[in-house]
């Protein structure tokens, strides 16, 4: 069975934001959620690197392991989800996330914090599959539909990878052997355990 | 179970204190709550997007229609997979097909579903009577405008009402609109292309024959160098850099000239920070290294450039020294830049709008291309000016001349051009003529000239157009009408908000209010008129590498919003020159056939080869998207076998004739038949006794070996090839020329012996018709450095310009640089485009930059106390101020100040959000910094010099 | 007060007393948290993925 790893080529990266407009037209996120962002290093200066960062779909996905409703499940292919009715909003998922993914909508009053939502590698959530219920709830389901993250195919400069993890690690070795620079994946080792 | 969706197989917040740098997320993200929070009750909130949100997945239920168009906002021409449920544009997938973009999109591109709900569109006529919107019907609007510009065409004649176009219209739009403004009777038309790269065109055309990007995004692919210069492409043309990582990971140098450390310059090899306005002095400074080491190619200048000596004697001048002076570039990192462009062969040049935007812009354009011929880069592929255009149809616009000085195609405006055109429409040219005001003017050589004759008002003027008493016109402009056109990106705010009050009626044909609608004190007067976006209706659009794409019209007309070619239609039948408008083209529903459109325009397009590119090849292209190379862009096999994706202009002779396009200009490896060239003899066979026709160099399989001519009926007949034309060519090819020709055969039969059939002769270095004959270096009117100012003066004023009174040195000669110590320049951001009334209407890239804010240095902000996100005013000479955030970055050098050009909605500090039609608000409003930028026109095209002032900046 | 009145009054109260009612009951299928297993809903694209077609469309992201 194939895992489903992301991947961001930060030599590649411009921070065009493509990943991002993708996943809101994608997947509509209401204003103020953000499932995926771009993070820059060292903005103006000698040496700037962005970085496109979103839920890394990790092995031993952290948030799991500290959810106090166990709403989190992992699909065969390595997809992390969870299930928006048992989630309670409390928020743990977002202190142990090392990518800071999980996101929750202000919708109530007095800033209560929503049911958190997150990337879900564009494969929807527990309902049936391409259904209103589940377009509403999670998102857009393209893996089902034989299709990858969008925010990845529509990369403009194919700098964020997303699919097989041993297919996007082969491209991107590939791509470290021609330009004959050290690995820089950030994030790999940490969701994924082993390096590129 | 509905489902949504059938399975479709397609083919750091840390505190900063006083100084402290910032990176621009933080910063945004920090802006963002603010923003957030004041603007809780007129912005989205999350509830009313949850609602959105239902209405939208209700429409994913049902059959899926795809639909293919092409991105509105830059010039790479990506493609656009939309699906449609319901007349819903519901989804959008990536175009993997498309060799221009193979699937990629970048914040703009991947977000252009948003246009098909727009939200915050204008979504029916509407008038401001009393200081209030009130709507109307679309009759009762043009009945009332009509009459309203009728009136001021009898007491003022048709000069008085000025017709803004757009880079936006797709071709038949452009063609359209100018040949409108044509029968209404004035040149006061002109378009985006003025003010983006009009000295590029002026420049680039008079060097070596053609005004446009000579090579391709993908044949980058190719380069062993590419050198940018005011250019930031990360930002601006964000899908190029796939084609430029795909060569610079193969090996290619890349280097980067800017006043800012871009997020371009982030990813080159080499950077090479300048100060703004010394374009000239950078180019001249590296030249000065490749002649000091012989580095130039000798031979490729005796065969192909004319003129290069009397560079080289300029070039002498700017010595290391002369070059750091001016520049501030040191002289390894300048002789580091020249080394890695004459070592890595072939090697590109790509240049923006930093370079075009000054007051000697066609200087710096001219110097960019002596310097490509001192290398013998350009013909040739991975070499090339790769200017990258702007706007989606810039090009297009720009070659269908929605341009002051010129009817389509670049015939320019003498009597053979409106004769050639007049034969084209099949109208008298009397009757064409007729339209115009009778009497003549004094034009800008001081002669008399008739209107028809005599450019208009560019874009960059129309408020001297309104305000200056001495204009060469019958009466000044009263009338303005946008067209898909921001005022935003026009500088000198306060005298054009001067310019709107004394105007009788602004007309505003938008899908969105724009700028021009709220800026105004005026409370009546103003029409705000809905015109639909491209992925509401269809047709052919030019991407800046000259390729043609097919758009098809992916849903409906939102709201009552109409395609621009109906409303003009509209226009033309109330003033009562519908017929012959449309002459040769089917009208349904007041909506002019776009296919017949297409065949007319290839009708008359000779001279710059957009005669072979019929609606029937181009959605055959469109089909067939996938069996192009996305390298060279060739058909590989397959219906389209052998041409180039989208028949890249010149696409010689008409349709039949099967042109595969020319990929690359000037290119002698290839026969002219499959898309070869050589440098176009433009400015004709010899200057000062010199022979300025080609030496020894032809394109591949010409039977003439040498420079020659451009071809007309007499020379066919000298060379024994009259004969080759058939009697009908004959017969409409006799006394005519390549460019008059409306047969096409005296093009087929000069390619038919392998000639190009504009001649075969040498690049120019010098222009003797400009006003500097050599490009050199003038300071910019508001120059820092008034040592440099009586060194490198600007020119003297001149008495009319353009129809205008246009001022230099009167302004130069005065020292602003006590008042107003640093310089200030602006540019683009990824997430908007141009004056960004879409993008910022647009909530899923509004989301991402929610304020208008300057990058100030640290030594700056620390000079004037500023801590990062503090409000300051940026005051300007001429009086101006805008208000704006602070974000200390550097990314500016100390002594400069950038912001982005995009944004608008505010006017000195002044939130304009309650002048907009409720409902038509964009998400984000900002200060329009050209509101604050100075006085300063280019010497040959009137480019307004909005890339270079001074200012000082202070805490509000 | 005729009858069709009074028919109409005893509805509408019937209806606004169900109403009222349904707001005090509470669903009988807790689900009793168990730590470390996941008792949410089934996700049917566990069974669903199609491994060859990702694959396959994944040359979408390779250069060209």
């Amino acid at each position: 069975m194939a895992k489903m790893k992301f991947l961001c080529d930060a030599e590649r990266c411009i921070e065009c934001n493509g990943c991002v407009t993708a996943c809101k037209n994608e997947n509509e996120v209401p204003w103020g959620v953000n499932r995926r962002r771009v993070i820059t290093l060292g903005d103006g200066e000698v040496g700037e690197k962005s970085i496109s960062v979103a839920c890394m779909h990790c092995t031993d996905a952290p948030c799991s392991a500290v959810c106090p409703v166990d709403c989190f499940y992992t699909t065969d292919d390595g997809i992390v989800l969870h299930d928006k009715d048992l989630c309670i909003g409390c928020g743990y998922c977002f202190y142990a996330c090392p990518f800071g993914a999980p996101q929750y909508p202000s919708e109530q009053a007095f800033g209560v914090r929503g049911k958190m939502d997150k990337c879900t590698f564009c494969a929807g959530g527990p309902v049936d599959d391409n259904s209103v219920a589940e377009y509403d709830k999670y998102g857009a389901n393209r893996v089902s539909q034989g299709k990858l993250p969008l925010c990845a195919e529509m990369c403009s400069t194919k700098a964020l990878l997303a699919g097989d993890g041993d297919m996007v690690a082969d491209i991107y070795r590939e791509r470290i052997l021609k330009r004959g620079d050290r690995p820089q994946t950030w994030g790999w080792e940490k969701a994924y355990g082993s390096t590129v | 179970m509905k489902l949504i969706r059938k399975r479709t197989v397609e083919t750091t917040g840390k505190f900063t204190g006083l100084g402290e740098t910032i990176d621009r997320r933080t910063f945004l993200a920090r802006s963002g709550i603010a923003v957030g929070a004041a603007t809780a009750a007129t912005m989205l909130t999350p509830g009313r997007v949850r609602k959105a949100h239902a209405a939208s997945s209700e429409a994913r239920i049902g059959p899926i229609t795809v639909k293919k168009s092409v991105c509105t906002h830059c010039s790479v021409g990506c493609g656009v997979v939309a699906e449609v449920q319901n007349g819903v544009w519901t989804g959008q997938e990536p175009d993997f097909d498309s060799p221009l973009n193979l699937g990629a999109h970048c914040a703009k591109g991947a977000s252009v579903r948003e246009h098909g709900h727009g939200e915050r569109r204008l979504k029916y006529p509407m008038k401001l009577v009393g200081g209030k919107w009130v709507r109307m019907s679309w009759d009762d609007a043009i009945n009332e405008v009509g009459d309203g510009m009728l009136k001021l065409r009898e007491e003022s004649g048709p000069d008085s009402v000025y017709w803004m176009g757009s880079a936006k219209f797709n071709n038949e739009q452009a063609y359209l609109f100018r040949k409108f403004a044509a029968m209404w009777g004035t040149n006061n038309v002109d378009h985006q292309a003025r003010i983006c790269h009009s000295t590029t065109v002026a420049g680039v055309a008079n060097t070596w024959g053609y005004g446009a990007m000579t090579n391709s995004y993908n044949d980058m692919h190719n380069s062993r160098a590419m050198l940018f210069i005011g250019s930031n492409p990360a930002e601006a043309h964000p899908v190029s850099l796939q084609h430029i990582f795909r060569a610079k990971e193969n090996g290619s140098k890349m280097i980067v000239i800017d006043p800012r450390y871009t997020r371009t310059a982030a990813h080159a090899d080499h950077y090479v920070r300048i100060r703004p306005g010394s374009d000239v002095a950078i180019m001249w400074g590296m030249l000065w290294h490749i002649f000091e080491n012989g580095w130039e190619d000798k031979e490729y200048i005796r065969q192909r450039v004319y003129g290069l000596d009397e560079v080289q004697a300029e070039v002498a001048k700017w010595t290391p020294e002369e070059t750091e002076r001016v520049t501030g570039a040191p002289e390894d990192v300048v002789k580091t830049a020249a080394k890695m462009m004459a070592e890595n062969s072939p090697a590109t040049f790509v240049w923006c709008m930093g370079g075009t935007q000054h007051t000697i812009g066609n200087n710096n354009t001219r110097a960019y291309c002596a310097f490509q011929l001192a290398l013998g880069n350009i013909g040739k592929s991975g070499g090339g000016a790769n200017i990258f255009r702007g706007h989606d149809n810039v090009q297009g616009a720009t070659d269908f001349c929605v341009l002051s000085h010129s009817l389509p195609g670049y015939y320019g405006l003498s009597d053979g051009a409106w004769k050639h055109w007049s034969r084209v429409w099949d109208l008298e040219h009397e009757w064409v003529k007729g339209r115009f005001h009778p009497e003549q003017v004094e034009g800008d050589k001081g002669k008399p000239i008739h209107p028809m004759n005599y450019r208009g008002i560019p874009v960059s003027r129309w408020v001297d157009g309104v305000l200056e008493e001495s204009i060469g016109q019958s009466d000044n402009i009263r009338c303005m009408v946008w067209a898909g056109h921001a005022v935003n990106s026009q500088t000198r705010g306060p005298e054009m908000k001067k310019a709107m009050s004394k105007l009788d009626m602004m007309v505003i044909i938008d899908p969105y209010p724009t700028h021009a609608a709220v800026m105004h004190d005026r409370t009546d007067g103003v029409y705000l008129l809905p015109a639909c976006t491209q992925f509401e209706t269809y047709g052919s659009v030019t991407a800046s590498n000259r390729s043609l794409q097919w758009r098809e019209k992916v849903v409906e007309p939102l709201f009552e919003s109409l395609p621009d070619h109906t409303i003009f239609y509209k226009f033309a039948r109330k003033f009562g020159f519908e017929n012959e408008l449309c002459k040769n083209i089917a009208v349904e529903n007041d909506e002019p056939d776009i296919e017949d459109i297409t065949r007319e325009f290839n009708r008359g397009m000779w001279t710059i080869g957009y005669t072979g590119q019929s609606p029937e090849r181009l959605k055959l292209h469109l089909a067939n998207k996938h069996t192009f190379n996305t390298t060279t862009l060739k058909a590989e096999g397959g219906p389209c076998d052998g041409d180039y994706y989208g028949m890249p202009w010149p696409c010689w002779g008409n349709p039949e004739m099967n042109h595969p396009g020319t990929p690359v200009l000037y290119d002698t490896s290839k026969p002219v038949a499959e898309g070869g060239l050589c440098f176009r003899a433009r400015f004709g066979v010899e200057h000062e006794g010199n022979n300025i026709l080609a030496v020894d160099s032809w394109p591949k399989g010409s039977e003439i070996q040498g420079g020659h001519p451009e071809f007309t009926a007499d020379l066919l007949k000298q060379l024994g090839w009259w004969d080759d034309l058939t009697a009908e060519e004959k017969a409409l090819a006799d006394g005519k020329n390549w460019k008059t020709d409306l047969s096409g055969g005296i093009q087929r039969v000069a390619i038919k012996h392998g000639c190009a059939p504009f001649g075969n002769a040498k690049a120019r270095a010098i222009v003797w018709t400009f006003p500097d004959r050599v490009p050199i270096h003038r300071e910019p009117l508001y120059t820092p450095d008034r040592e440099l100012a009586a060194k490198y003066p600007t020119y003297e004023d001149r008495k009319r310009f353009y129809r205008l009174p246009t001022r230099y040195m009167s302004i130069q000669k005065d020292d602003y640089t006590k008042d107003f110590p640093i310089v200030f320049t602006s540019g683009r951001l990824v997430e908007y485009e141009g004056g960004g009334e879409e993008s910022r209407s647009n909530p899923w890239l509004a989301e991402l930059q929610q304020e208008m804010f300057a990058e100030v240095n640290p030594k700056d902000a620390n000079d004037v106390g500023l801590k990062d996100g503090d409000m300051i005013w940026i005051e300007t000479p001429e009086g101006a101020r805008i208000k704006v955030k602070t974000m200390i970055t550097r990314r500016v050098a100390p002594g400069v100040v950038f912001t982005p050009f995009h944004f608008g909605g505010w006017y000195e500090g002044e939130d304009l959000l309650d002048k907009y039609p409720p409902g038509a608000e964009p998400y984000v409003r900002g200060e329009a910094c050209n509101t604050a930028f100075t006085y300063g026109y280019d010497s040959v095209t009137q480019m307004q010099e909005s890339k270079v002032t001074l200012c000082r900046i202070k805490l509000a | 007060m005729n009858a069709s009145i009074r028919k109409l009054l005893v509805w509408t109260g019937a209806i606004l007393l169900t109403a009222t009612l349904t707001g005090c009951y509470e669903s009988p299928t807790v689900t009793l948290f168990e730590p470390g297993v996941y008792k949410g809903a089934d996700d049917p694209l566990l069974a669903n993925t199609d491994n060859g077609s990702l694959n396959e469309r994944f040359a979408g992201q390779m250069d060209r």
